[in-house]
């Protein structure tokens, strides 16, 4: 969106991760995977096949022991930390399993979170915010500290914020997986909305239902991607 | 963001502020109670006092330890008359504390060790006596202060007889001829607080009494008066020349390789002031030791403070948030609870510096630079103490803090 060519949102180039654990352990064995601008992408796969793994390289807060991770073209894997937490904080929106937003900050100011550390005024951080939150239909919570909003109504502040960088892509961690089937229902349904308006989506999950909204789904097992699965596009059922 | 840290922890807040508070405070205190003494030390010099030149003899070692320290008794009475004719010198006589087992009056006694004194007529200057006259040298007469006078039930006045016990239970009487304006110390070898007091000549009372086992009465100590604030250092030359060379002194002092030590009232204030500098340095020290406790306190509940918010961290850096980002946010806490302290802790010090110079009676000085300083140190202990906590917050992993429950 916010970059020139056809370069994709993410690109993994033979990714490597080896954790020393008496014995060295492959989380991920020479992963290749493209996921390209505009695309719904998720991963499942069972415990311990590396989902966790790749969604931390991915979205650059895990290096990978060999291979390149490019972002929006950008090497990733030869930056330095300080540089890869800037890149995060521009380029990455996370939504979280157990939401993580802060809990002393209200609605909008934990949307408002990452423009802080981009040095971003306050009336122009608040603005944003405001206008994403209503964007996830929370226009009337702005002031609300996380734990006066339900389940699903923090996960929608958790997507505001991942939305306030304007992202090359937003990695979901089973976002739906502390919420109840309805609730999880309706999240997903913004999340295909935001596919809709361009948006690039990486989702990790275990539940196939959940896994069934995205375009491709990418399977992995022992640390290698098993198959790539392309599915319908049901997203277009709800969009209308 | 801090701020709000803060104020989400509102009694452990408090409580970690409290040892900054407690620290700063007993400084604070501490110092305005040692500048209140010596700006009331230095007050008490009256003008008349600084063209005095106070002489005693004493073995090398004793020097620069105040006045009279390791004095002995070697000045006679043609020394003292010697000295009253050099150039520069307007009077000269000898010194010495009588010690005594009490005072008496009218069937009254009060135990005193150090309250009487005998020296030469010129000791108390003519416009200090409020009542009466000086004593006559020769006379059993004696000068009292207020203090000593109503220090009776029924207060002395002139023309009562007192009677002073010395050591060993020898009884002298003294006729009461004077009683002065004031109970101030009249010189540097009484102190420089006010005390009773009971000044009588040296002869009869020291050169008959004290020192008839002596072929020639000698005194430990010798005053010299310059004719003017201006004559003291010829004074102090002349005199320290007629000791070296002409007095019955000498013999004695180069017998017992004794050293003269001639000062004013200045110069022996300079040395009692570098006594209570270090006293005050002492005590201070100690109370900075509270300051030091109290600023564990915050590295302590910054450490917590850090473990506890190992989550938030995580989401800090999961969307951006810089290693220095992280180390600010904890350190700007740490400072706050330090400038909060210190400035609490200052008000509080303030208070108790008054309430201790009222207590002890001193006129009360503010050290108005250490105010400054107290905040500056508030401010460097919270950076001091906050800043391996937020270096380990800082370092944290986004991965194993996003994980962390």
């Amino acid at each position: 969106m916010n970059s020139t060519g056809g370069s994709a949102a993410v690109s993994l180039e033979a990714v490597t991760k080896t954790y020393m654990v008496g014995e060295p352990v492959h989380a991920l064995d020479g992963v290749d995977l493209e996921i390209p601008r505009g695309s719904y992408v998720a991963v499942m796969g069972p415990s311990g096949s590396g989902k966790s793994t790749l969604m931390n390289v991915i979205g650059c807060l895990d290096t990978p022991t060999e291979g390149m991770v490019y972002l929006d073209g950008q090497e990733v894997t030869a930056m330095s930390d300080r540089e890869r937490t800037r890149i995060r904080g521009e380029e990455v929106g996370f939504v979280f399993q157990t939401f993580n937003l802060m809990p002393r900050l209200t609605a909008v100011e934990n949307v408002a979170l990452p423009l802080v550390f981009r040095g971003i005024s306050v009336d122009e951080r608040r603005e944003r915010a405001a206008e994403l939150l209503e964007r996830v239909g929370l226009g009337d919570r702005l002031d609300h500290v996380p734990n006066m909003l339900s389940g699903g109504q923090r996960q929608r502040v958790a997507i505001a914020r991942a939305l306030v960088s304007d992202p090359a892509l937003i990695l979901a961690d089973e976002p739906t997986g502390n919420l109840d089937t309805e609730t999880g229902e309706n999240i997903m349904t913004l999340f295909e909305e935001l596919h809709a308006e361009g948006n690039t989506v990486v989702m990790v999950t275990h539940e196939r239902p959940i896994a069934e909204h995205a375009e491709r789904v990418v399977h992995l097992l022992d640390g290698e991607i098993e198959r790539i699965e392309e599915l319908e596009a049901v997203g277009t059922e709800v969009e209308s | 963001m801090s701020w709000r840290a803060i104020r989400s922890h509102k009694l452990r807040s408090t409580l970690t502020t409290l040892g900054v508070i407690i620290g700063v405070a007993a400084v604070i205190t501490f110092v305005t109670l040692g500048a209140s003494l010596q700006a009331g030390i230095i007050g008490d010099i009256s003008p008349d006092d600084r063209q005095n030149v106070y002489g005693w003899a004493a073995p090398e070692e004793s020097s620069n330890q105040g006045p009279l320290a390791g004095a002995q008794p070697v000045f006679t009475q043609p020394d003292v008359d010697g000295l009253s004719e050099q150039p520069g010198v307007r009077a000269a006589y000898g010194y010495t504390s009588i010690p005594t087992q009490s005072v008496g009056f009218g069937g009254e006694r009060i135990p005193r060790q150090d309250a009487v004194v005998a020296t030469g007529v010129d000791y108390v200057d003519e416009d200090e006596i409020a009542d009466g006259r000086r004593f006559e040298y020769g006379q059993r007469e004696a000068v009292l202060n207020p203090a000593m006078a109503n220090a009776f039930e029924r207060n002395v006045t002139v023309g009562d007889t007192i009677t002073v016990t010395i050591v060993g239970g020898f009884a002298v009487n003294a006729t009461v001829v004077g009683i002065t304006e004031d109970s101030e110390a009249r010189s540097p070898f009484e102190g420089f607080g006010p005390g009773p007091r009971v000044y009588l000549p040296l002869d009869p009372y020291y050169t008959q009494l004290v020192a008839e086992a002596q072929e020639t009465p000698r005194f430990p100590a010798i005053v010299v008066e310059a004719n003017s604030i201006d004559d003291v250092d010829r004074a102090k030359e002349s005199t320290r020349s007629y000791l070296e060379t002409e007095s019955d002194a000498r013999e004695q002092a180069e017998a017992a390789n004794l050293t003269y030590e001639l000062q004013t009232s200045t110069e022996l204030l300079g040395q009692l002031q570098a006594v209570l500098d270090q006293l005050q340095a002492f005590v201070v020290g100690i109370a900075g030791l509270s300051l030091l406790v109290g600023s564990i306190g915050i590295a302590n509940i910054m450490l917590v403070s850090v473990t506890e918010r190992t989550r938030e961290i995580g989401i800090m850096k999961a969307v951006g948030a810089q290693k220095r980002d992280i180390l600010t946010l904890f350190v700007t806490e740490a400072v706050i609870v330090g400038i909060i302290g210190s400035i609490l802790g200052t008000l509080l010090g303030i208070v108790g510096g008054w309430a201790g110079a009222q207590y002890i009676d001193i006129p009360l000085t503010y050290p108005v630079e250490w105010f400054g300083i107290a905040i500056a140190v508030g401010i460097l202990v919270g950076v001091g103490a906050g800043l391996y906590p937020a270096w380990r917050g800082a370092r944290t992993d986004p991965i194993d803090a996003l994980r962390y429950e």
